[in-house]
Protein backbone atom coordinates (compact mmCIF):
# COMPACT_ATOMS: atom_id res chain seq x y z
CA UNK A 1 0.00 0.00 0.00
CA UNK A 2 1.22 3.52 -0.80
CA UNK A 3 2.69 5.30 2.20
CA UNK A 4 0.73 8.38 3.33
CA UNK A 5 2.49 11.73 3.23
CA UNK A 6 1.73 15.16 4.64
CA UNK A 7 0.08 17.19 1.86
CA UNK A 8 -1.52 20.55 1.35
CA UNK A 9 -5.27 20.14 0.75
CA UNK A 10 -7.25 23.06 -0.65
CA UNK A 11 -11.03 22.72 -0.36
CA UNK A 12 -13.55 24.77 -2.33
CA UNK A 13 -17.09 26.07 -1.97
CA UNK A 14 -18.15 24.57 -5.30
CA UNK A 15 -17.09 21.82 -7.66
CA UNK A 16 -16.71 24.50 -10.33
CA UNK A 17 -14.05 26.26 -8.24
CA UNK A 18 -12.14 22.98 -7.94
CA UNK A 19 -12.33 22.46 -11.70
CA UNK A 20 -11.16 26.05 -12.29
CA UNK A 21 -8.26 25.37 -9.92
CA UNK A 22 -7.20 22.31 -11.90
CA UNK A 23 -7.32 24.28 -15.13
CA UNK A 24 -5.40 27.24 -13.69
CA UNK A 25 -2.72 25.01 -12.17
CA UNK A 26 -2.25 23.07 -15.40
CA UNK A 27 -1.95 26.27 -17.43
CA UNK A 28 0.64 27.70 -15.04
CA UNK A 29 2.56 24.47 -14.45
CA UNK A 30 1.73 24.43 -10.73
CA UNK A 31 2.11 20.83 -9.54
CA UNK A 32 -0.73 18.99 -7.79
CA UNK A 33 -3.89 17.05 -8.57
CA UNK A 34 -7.61 16.87 -7.90
CA UNK A 35 -8.64 14.34 -5.27
CA UNK A 36 -11.87 13.68 -3.37
CA UNK A 37 -11.90 15.70 -0.14
CA UNK A 38 -10.12 13.52 2.45
CA UNK A 39 -12.60 12.16 4.98
CA UNK A 40 -10.76 13.68 7.95
CA UNK A 41 -11.57 17.17 6.65
CA UNK A 42 -15.19 17.20 5.63
CA UNK A 43 -18.24 15.08 4.98
CA UNK A 44 -18.95 16.72 1.65
CA UNK A 45 -18.59 14.70 -1.53
CA UNK A 46 -16.64 17.49 -3.20
CA UNK A 47 -13.27 17.73 -4.78
CA UNK A 48 -10.08 19.19 -3.39
CA UNK A 49 -6.66 20.16 -4.70
CA UNK A 50 -3.76 18.15 -3.32
CA UNK A 51 -0.22 19.56 -3.51
CA UNK A 52 3.08 19.60 -1.67
CA UNK A 53 2.96 21.62 1.54
CA UNK A 54 5.92 23.69 0.32
CA UNK A 55 3.70 25.01 -2.50
CA UNK A 56 1.29 26.75 -0.10
CA UNK A 57 2.38 30.35 -0.65
CA UNK A 58 2.84 29.82 -4.37
CA UNK A 59 -0.68 28.37 -4.64
CA UNK A 60 -2.19 31.13 -2.50
CA UNK A 61 -0.68 33.78 -4.74
CA UNK A 62 -1.82 32.02 -7.91
CA UNK A 63 -5.38 31.61 -6.59
CA UNK A 64 -5.54 35.28 -5.73
CA UNK A 65 -4.31 36.28 -9.16
CA UNK A 66 -6.89 34.18 -11.03
CA UNK A 67 -9.77 34.86 -8.61
CA UNK A 68 -10.34 31.42 -7.10
CA UNK A 69 -11.47 31.49 -3.49
CA UNK A 70 -10.67 28.54 -1.27
CA UNK A 71 -13.04 27.28 1.40
CA UNK A 72 -10.06 26.32 3.53
CA UNK A 73 -6.48 25.07 3.39
CA UNK A 74 -5.38 22.07 5.42
CA UNK A 75 -2.26 20.05 5.92
CA UNK A 76 -3.06 16.40 6.42
CA UNK A 77 -1.83 12.89 5.69
CA UNK A 78 -3.02 11.69 2.30
CA UNK B 1 -14.27 4.50 13.18
CA UNK B 2 -13.01 6.25 10.09
CA UNK B 3 -14.65 4.33 7.28
CA UNK B 4 -12.77 5.91 4.44
CA UNK B 5 -9.12 5.68 5.37
CA UNK B 6 -8.74 2.48 3.38
CA UNK B 7 -10.47 0.87 0.43
CA UNK B 8 -11.07 -2.27 2.48
CA UNK B 9 -13.10 -0.33 5.04
CA UNK B 10 -15.03 1.40 2.26
CA UNK B 11 -15.78 -1.99 0.74
CA UNK B 12 -16.98 -3.23 4.13
CA UNK B 13 -19.27 -0.20 4.49
CA UNK B 14 -20.78 -1.01 1.09
CA UNK B 15 -21.10 -4.67 2.08
CA UNK B 16 -22.99 -3.70 5.26
CA UNK B 17 -25.44 -1.73 3.10
CA UNK B 18 -25.69 -4.77 0.83
CA UNK B 19 -26.52 -6.97 3.82
CA UNK B 20 -29.24 -4.49 4.85
CA UNK B 21 -30.67 -4.66 1.31
CA UNK B 22 -30.58 -8.48 1.32
CA UNK B 23 -32.29 -8.67 4.73
CA UNK B 24 -35.01 -6.29 3.57
CA UNK B 25 -35.51 -8.37 0.43
CA UNK B 26 -35.84 -11.53 2.54
CA UNK B 27 -38.22 -9.79 4.92
CA UNK B 28 -40.68 -8.88 2.19
CA UNK B 29 -39.62 -5.91 0.09
CA UNK B 30 -40.48 -6.22 -3.63
CA UNK B 31 -38.37 -8.32 -6.00
CA UNK B 32 -35.03 -6.83 -7.06
CA UNK B 33 -36.08 -3.66 -5.26
CA UNK B 34 -34.91 -4.29 -1.69
CA UNK B 35 -34.14 -0.63 -1.03
CA UNK B 36 -34.76 1.59 -4.08
CA UNK B 37 -34.70 5.27 -3.21
CA UNK B 38 -36.81 6.44 -6.17
CA UNK B 39 -39.39 3.68 -5.77
CA UNK B 40 -39.65 4.18 -2.02
CA UNK B 41 -39.98 7.97 -2.25
CA UNK B 42 -42.68 7.37 -4.89
CA UNK B 43 -44.43 4.93 -2.52
CA UNK B 44 -44.18 7.43 0.35
CA UNK B 45 -45.56 10.21 -1.87
CA UNK B 46 -48.45 7.84 -2.61
CA UNK B 47 -48.99 7.13 1.09
CA UNK B 48 -49.32 10.87 1.65
CA UNK B 49 -51.94 11.08 -1.11
CA UNK B 50 -49.71 13.04 -3.47
CA UNK B 51 -50.67 10.55 -6.20
CA UNK B 52 -53.39 7.92 -6.41
CA UNK B 53 -51.64 4.96 -8.07
CA UNK B 54 -53.19 2.31 -5.84
CA UNK B 55 -50.39 -0.26 -6.16
CA UNK B 56 -47.53 2.01 -5.09
CA UNK B 57 -48.63 3.69 -1.87
CA UNK B 58 -46.81 2.94 1.36
CA UNK B 59 -44.83 5.10 3.79
CA UNK B 60 -41.46 3.39 3.47
CA UNK B 61 -39.62 3.40 6.81
CA UNK B 62 -36.37 2.92 4.88
CA UNK B 63 -36.53 6.49 3.51
CA UNK B 64 -37.27 7.85 6.99
CA UNK B 65 -34.46 5.72 8.41
CA UNK B 66 -31.87 6.83 5.86
CA UNK B 67 -32.51 10.52 6.55
CA UNK B 68 -32.58 10.00 10.33
CA UNK B 69 -29.58 7.65 10.26
CA UNK B 70 -27.52 10.26 8.41
CA UNK B 71 -28.85 12.98 10.73
CA UNK B 72 -28.00 11.12 13.94
CA UNK B 73 -24.54 9.97 12.85
CA UNK B 74 -23.62 13.43 11.58
CA UNK B 75 -24.73 15.07 14.84
CA UNK B 76 -22.84 12.50 16.91
CA UNK B 77 -19.66 12.85 14.84
CA UNK B 78 -20.03 16.65 14.62
CA UNK B 79 -20.40 16.64 10.84
CA UNK B 80 -23.87 18.15 10.92
CA UNK B 81 -23.80 21.52 9.14
CA UNK B 82 -26.92 23.48 8.36
CA UNK B 83 -26.34 24.97 4.92
CA UNK B 84 -28.51 26.41 2.15
CA UNK B 85 -28.65 28.84 -0.72
CA UNK B 86 -27.23 27.06 -3.77
CA UNK B 87 -29.84 27.64 -6.50
CA UNK B 88 -32.67 25.89 -4.63
CA UNK B 89 -35.29 26.02 -7.40
CA UNK B 90 -32.92 24.62 -9.99
CA UNK B 91 -32.17 21.81 -7.54
CA UNK B 92 -35.92 21.27 -7.09
CA UNK B 93 -36.30 20.86 -10.85
CA UNK B 94 -33.25 18.56 -10.97
CA UNK B 95 -34.91 16.43 -8.27
CA UNK B 96 -38.09 16.22 -10.32
CA UNK B 97 -36.13 15.16 -13.41
CA UNK B 98 -34.13 12.57 -11.47
CA UNK B 99 -37.44 11.01 -10.46
CA UNK B 100 -38.90 11.19 -13.98
CA UNK B 101 -35.77 9.49 -15.38
CA UNK B 102 -35.80 6.88 -12.62
CA UNK B 103 -39.43 5.96 -13.19
CA UNK B 104 -38.83 5.77 -16.93
CA UNK B 105 -36.24 3.07 -16.23
CA UNK B 106 -38.06 1.80 -13.11
CA UNK B 107 -35.43 2.36 -10.47
CA UNK B 108 -32.84 4.74 -9.12
CA UNK B 109 -29.10 4.04 -9.51
CA UNK B 110 -29.20 1.95 -6.32
CA UNK B 111 -31.91 -0.27 -7.75
CA UNK B 112 -30.02 -0.38 -11.05
CA UNK B 113 -27.10 -1.98 -9.20
CA UNK B 114 -29.44 -4.31 -7.29
CA UNK B 115 -31.06 -5.34 -10.59
CA UNK B 116 -27.61 -5.88 -12.10
CA UNK B 117 -26.74 -8.16 -9.19
CA UNK B 118 -29.73 -10.33 -10.11
CA UNK B 119 -28.66 -10.55 -13.76
CA UNK B 120 -31.27 -8.13 -15.12
CA UNK B 121 -29.66 -7.22 -18.45
CA UNK B 122 -31.93 -4.19 -18.81
CA UNK B 123 -30.06 -2.65 -15.88
CA UNK B 124 -26.75 -3.21 -17.69
CA UNK B 125 -28.20 -1.43 -20.73
CA UNK B 126 -29.36 1.40 -18.47
CA UNK B 127 -25.87 1.66 -16.97
CA UNK B 128 -24.64 2.80 -20.38
CA UNK B 129 -27.08 5.70 -20.26
CA UNK B 130 -26.16 6.47 -16.64
CA UNK B 131 -22.44 6.71 -17.47
CA UNK B 132 -23.15 8.85 -20.54
CA UNK B 133 -25.33 11.15 -18.44
CA UNK B 134 -22.58 11.57 -15.85
CA UNK B 135 -20.04 12.21 -18.62
CA UNK B 136 -22.31 14.95 -20.01
CA UNK B 137 -22.59 16.45 -16.54
CA UNK B 138 -18.81 16.41 -16.21
CA UNK B 139 -18.49 18.18 -19.56
CA UNK B 140 -20.71 20.91 -18.12
CA UNK B 141 -18.61 21.07 -14.94
CA UNK B 142 -15.49 21.45 -17.04
CA UNK B 143 -17.10 24.37 -18.86
CA UNK B 144 -17.66 26.13 -15.55
CA UNK B 145 -21.17 24.95 -14.62
CA UNK B 146 -22.04 25.87 -11.06
CA UNK B 147 -25.16 26.24 -8.96
CA UNK B 148 -23.28 28.62 -6.68
CA UNK B 149 -22.07 28.08 -3.17
CA UNK B 150 -24.18 27.33 -0.13
CA UNK B 151 -23.93 29.24 3.13
CA UNK B 152 -24.27 28.35 6.78
CA UNK B 153 -27.79 28.90 8.06
CA UNK B 154 -29.64 28.67 11.34
CA UNK B 155 -29.14 25.14 12.70
CA UNK B 156 -32.87 24.50 12.84
CA UNK B 157 -33.17 25.01 9.08
CA UNK B 158 -31.15 21.89 8.30
CA UNK B 159 -33.23 19.80 10.69
CA UNK B 160 -36.55 20.44 8.93
CA UNK B 161 -36.51 17.36 6.67
CA UNK B 162 -35.48 14.98 9.49
CA UNK B 163 -38.33 16.41 11.61
CA UNK B 164 -40.83 15.97 8.75
CA UNK B 165 -39.62 12.37 8.45
CA UNK B 166 -40.23 11.87 12.18
CA UNK B 167 -43.76 13.16 11.59
CA UNK B 168 -44.40 10.48 8.95
CA UNK B 169 -42.80 7.88 11.24
CA UNK B 170 -45.13 8.79 14.12
CA UNK B 171 -48.15 8.39 11.83
CA UNK B 172 -46.81 5.03 10.63
CA UNK B 173 -46.08 3.78 14.17
CA UNK B 174 -49.61 4.81 15.25
CA UNK B 175 -51.02 2.88 12.32
CA UNK B 176 -52.79 6.07 11.29
CA UNK B 177 -55.42 5.72 8.57
CA UNK B 178 -54.16 9.05 7.22
CA UNK B 179 -51.37 7.16 5.49
CA UNK B 180 -52.59 5.23 2.47
CA UNK B 181 -51.31 1.65 2.12
CA UNK B 182 -51.54 -0.41 -1.06
CA UNK B 183 -53.48 -3.64 -0.78
CA UNK B 184 -51.83 -5.20 -3.84
CA UNK B 185 -48.80 -4.63 -6.05
CA UNK B 186 -45.30 -3.50 -5.01
CA UNK B 187 -46.66 -1.09 -2.39
CA UNK B 188 -48.21 -4.00 -0.50
CA UNK B 189 -44.88 -5.84 -0.31
CA UNK B 190 -42.79 -4.65 2.57
CA UNK B 191 -40.60 -5.73 5.43
CA UNK B 192 -42.03 -5.24 8.95
CA UNK B 193 -41.97 -1.56 9.93
CA UNK B 194 -39.38 -1.80 12.73
CA UNK B 195 -36.99 -3.94 10.66
CA UNK B 196 -37.33 -1.59 7.68
CA UNK B 197 -36.71 1.40 9.96
CA UNK B 198 -33.62 -0.17 11.54
CA UNK B 199 -32.41 -1.17 8.06
CA UNK B 200 -32.83 2.42 6.88
CA UNK B 201 -31.04 3.83 9.93
CA UNK B 202 -28.06 1.50 9.42
CA UNK B 203 -28.01 2.15 5.68
CA UNK B 204 -28.17 5.92 6.22
CA UNK B 205 -25.42 5.91 8.82
CA UNK B 206 -23.05 3.81 6.72
CA UNK B 207 -23.88 5.75 3.57
CA UNK B 208 -23.07 8.98 5.43
CA UNK B 209 -19.79 7.72 6.79
CA UNK B 210 -18.66 6.21 3.49
CA UNK B 211 -20.18 9.00 1.31
CA UNK B 212 -21.82 6.33 -0.81
CA UNK B 213 -22.96 7.88 -4.08
CA UNK B 214 -23.69 6.07 -7.30
CA UNK B 215 -23.27 9.09 -9.57
CA UNK B 216 -20.29 10.32 -7.55
CA UNK B 217 -18.49 7.00 -7.87
CA UNK B 218 -18.51 7.15 -11.66
CA UNK B 219 -17.83 10.90 -11.66
CA UNK B 220 -14.71 10.36 -9.56
CA UNK B 221 -13.46 7.61 -11.86
CA UNK B 222 -13.91 9.73 -15.00
CA UNK B 223 -12.65 12.94 -13.42
CA UNK B 224 -9.84 11.76 -11.15
CA UNK B 225 -9.39 8.04 -11.79
CA UNK B 226 -10.30 7.66 -8.14
CA UNK B 227 -12.04 4.41 -7.17
CA UNK B 228 -12.84 5.11 -3.48
CA UNK B 229 -16.58 5.59 -3.96
CA UNK B 230 -16.72 2.81 -6.55
CA UNK B 231 -15.39 0.36 -3.94
CA UNK B 232 -18.40 1.15 -1.72
CA UNK B 233 -20.78 0.30 -4.56
CA UNK B 234 -18.76 -2.81 -5.40
CA UNK B 235 -19.14 -4.00 -1.78
CA UNK B 236 -22.92 -3.65 -2.01
CA UNK B 237 -23.02 -5.31 -5.44
CA UNK B 238 -20.99 -8.34 -4.34
CA UNK B 239 -23.19 -8.99 -1.29
CA UNK B 240 -26.36 -8.73 -3.37
CA UNK B 241 -24.82 -10.95 -6.06
CA UNK B 242 -24.03 -13.64 -3.47
CA UNK B 243 -27.55 -13.28 -2.05
CA UNK B 244 -29.15 -13.61 -5.48
CA UNK B 245 -27.03 -16.63 -6.44
CA UNK B 246 -27.69 -18.29 -3.08
CA UNK B 247 -31.44 -17.82 -3.38
CA UNK B 248 -31.61 -18.87 -7.03
CA UNK B 249 -32.66 -15.39 -8.10
CA UNK B 250 -29.67 -14.80 -10.37
CA UNK B 251 -30.05 -15.33 -14.12
CA UNK B 252 -28.92 -13.15 -17.01
CA UNK B 253 -32.05 -12.17 -18.92
CA UNK B 254 -33.89 -9.24 -20.46
CA UNK B 255 -37.26 -10.73 -19.60
CA UNK B 256 -39.00 -12.25 -16.61
CA UNK B 257 -37.46 -9.76 -14.20
CA UNK B 258 -39.65 -8.12 -11.54
CA UNK B 259 -40.75 -4.50 -12.10
CA UNK B 260 -38.68 -4.03 -15.26
CA UNK B 261 -39.15 -3.52 -18.98
CA UNK B 262 -36.93 -4.20 -21.98
CA UNK B 263 -37.38 -0.97 -23.96
CA UNK B 264 -33.65 -0.42 -24.37
CA UNK B 265 -33.69 3.13 -25.73
CA UNK B 266 -35.90 4.34 -22.89
CA UNK B 267 -33.91 2.48 -20.25
CA UNK B 268 -30.80 4.24 -21.57
CA UNK B 269 -32.47 7.65 -21.79
CA UNK B 270 -34.08 7.26 -18.35
CA UNK B 271 -30.77 6.67 -16.65
CA UNK B 272 -29.06 9.25 -18.89
CA UNK B 273 -31.40 11.83 -17.36
CA UNK B 274 -30.66 10.52 -13.86
CA UNK B 275 -26.87 10.52 -14.36
CA UNK B 276 -26.86 13.97 -15.96
CA UNK B 277 -29.16 15.57 -13.37
CA UNK B 278 -27.45 13.86 -10.42
CA UNK B 279 -24.04 15.12 -11.54
CA UNK B 280 -25.36 18.67 -11.79
CA UNK B 281 -27.07 18.32 -8.39
CA UNK B 282 -23.94 16.82 -6.81
CA UNK B 283 -25.30 13.39 -5.96
CA UNK B 284 -27.68 10.52 -6.69
CA UNK B 285 -31.05 10.20 -4.88
CA UNK B 286 -29.47 8.27 -2.01
CA UNK B 287 -26.77 10.91 -1.57
CA UNK B 288 -29.40 13.66 -1.61
CA UNK B 289 -31.25 11.94 1.27
CA UNK B 290 -28.01 11.59 3.22
CA UNK B 291 -26.87 15.17 2.58
CA UNK B 292 -30.34 16.38 3.58
CA UNK B 293 -29.97 14.36 6.80
CA UNK B 294 -26.67 16.01 7.61
CA UNK B 295 -28.10 19.51 7.28
CA UNK B 296 -28.06 20.50 3.60
CA UNK B 297 -31.28 22.33 2.80
CA UNK B 298 -30.20 22.35 -0.85
CA UNK B 299 -30.30 18.55 -0.81
CA UNK B 300 -33.61 18.67 1.10
CA UNK B 301 -35.06 20.83 -1.69
CA UNK B 302 -33.83 18.23 -4.20
CA UNK B 303 -35.61 15.56 -2.13
CA UNK B 304 -38.77 17.71 -2.25
CA UNK B 305 -38.32 17.73 -6.03
CA UNK B 306 -38.10 13.93 -5.97
CA UNK B 307 -41.43 13.74 -4.09
CA UNK B 308 -43.19 16.15 -6.44
CA UNK B 309 -41.61 14.43 -9.45
CA UNK B 310 -42.96 11.10 -8.20
CA UNK B 311 -46.45 12.54 -7.83
CA UNK B 312 -46.28 14.03 -11.33
CA UNK B 313 -45.05 10.75 -12.78
CA UNK B 314 -48.20 8.97 -11.66
CA UNK B 315 -50.70 11.84 -11.93
CA UNK B 316 -49.58 12.60 -15.51
CA UNK B 317 -48.86 8.94 -16.31
CA UNK B 318 -45.19 9.51 -17.09
CA UNK B 319 -43.99 6.38 -15.26
CA UNK B 320 -43.19 3.31 -17.33
CA UNK B 321 -45.18 0.11 -17.05
CA UNK B 322 -43.46 -3.09 -15.98
CA UNK B 323 -43.44 -6.00 -18.41
CA UNK B 324 -45.68 -8.88 -17.37
CA UNK B 325 -46.29 -12.37 -18.76
CA UNK B 326 -49.73 -13.46 -19.91
CA UNK B 327 -52.08 -14.84 -17.28
CA UNK B 328 -55.47 -16.52 -17.40
CA UNK B 329 -57.10 -13.13 -16.97
CA UNK B 330 -54.79 -10.83 -18.92
CA UNK B 331 -52.60 -10.72 -21.99
CA UNK B 332 -48.84 -10.30 -21.76
CA UNK B 333 -47.61 -6.73 -21.25
CA UNK B 334 -44.47 -5.58 -23.06
CA UNK B 335 -44.03 -2.71 -20.63
CA UNK B 336 -42.11 0.51 -21.12
CA UNK B 337 -42.89 4.19 -21.17
CA UNK B 338 -46.16 5.80 -22.17
CA UNK B 339 -46.18 8.46 -24.88
CA UNK B 340 -46.37 11.06 -22.10
CA UNK B 341 -43.30 9.49 -20.51
CA UNK B 342 -41.39 9.68 -23.79
CA UNK B 343 -42.30 13.34 -24.28
CA UNK B 344 -41.33 14.07 -20.67
CA UNK B 345 -37.96 12.40 -21.23
CA UNK B 346 -37.22 14.59 -24.24
CA UNK B 347 -38.27 17.71 -22.31
CA UNK B 348 -36.06 16.68 -19.38
CA UNK B 349 -33.02 16.25 -21.63
CA UNK B 350 -33.58 19.65 -23.27
CA UNK B 351 -34.03 21.31 -19.85
CA UNK B 352 -30.90 19.60 -18.53
CA UNK B 353 -28.84 20.96 -21.42
CA UNK B 354 -30.27 24.44 -20.82
CA UNK B 355 -29.41 24.26 -17.10
CA UNK B 356 -25.96 22.76 -17.75
CA UNK B 357 -24.81 24.90 -20.65
CA UNK B 358 -27.16 27.89 -20.57
CA UNK B 359 -25.36 30.26 -18.27
CA UNK B 360 -25.18 28.76 -14.79
CA UNK B 361 -21.53 29.66 -14.64
CA UNK B 362 -19.05 29.92 -11.85
CA UNK B 363 -18.70 33.45 -10.51
CA UNK B 364 -15.14 34.72 -10.20
CA UNK B 365 -16.02 37.49 -7.75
Amino acid sequence: MRKKELKLIVTFHTTADAMAMEKACKERGVPGRLIPVPRVISAGCGLSWCAETAEKENIKAMMQSVGIQEEDMHECMV
Amino acid sequence: MNLSDSKVKLGIAGAVCGIVAAVLAVMGNPGNMAICIACFIRDTAGALGMHQAAVVQYARPEIIGIVLGAFIISVVTKEYRSTAGSSPMIRFVLGMMIMIGSLLFLGCPLRMVIRMSAGDLNAYVALVGFVLGIATGIAALKRGFSLGRSHETNKMNGAVLPVLMIGILVLALMGSALLISSESGPGSMHAPLIIALIGGLVFGAFAQKSRMCFAGSIRDIILMKNFDLFVVIAGLFVVMLVYNIATGNFAFSFTGKPVAHAQHLWNILGMYIVGFAATLAGGCPLRQLVLAGQGSSDAAVTVAGLFVGAALCHNLKLASAAAAPATAEAEAVIGGPSIQGKIAAVICIVVLFVIAFGGNKRSTK
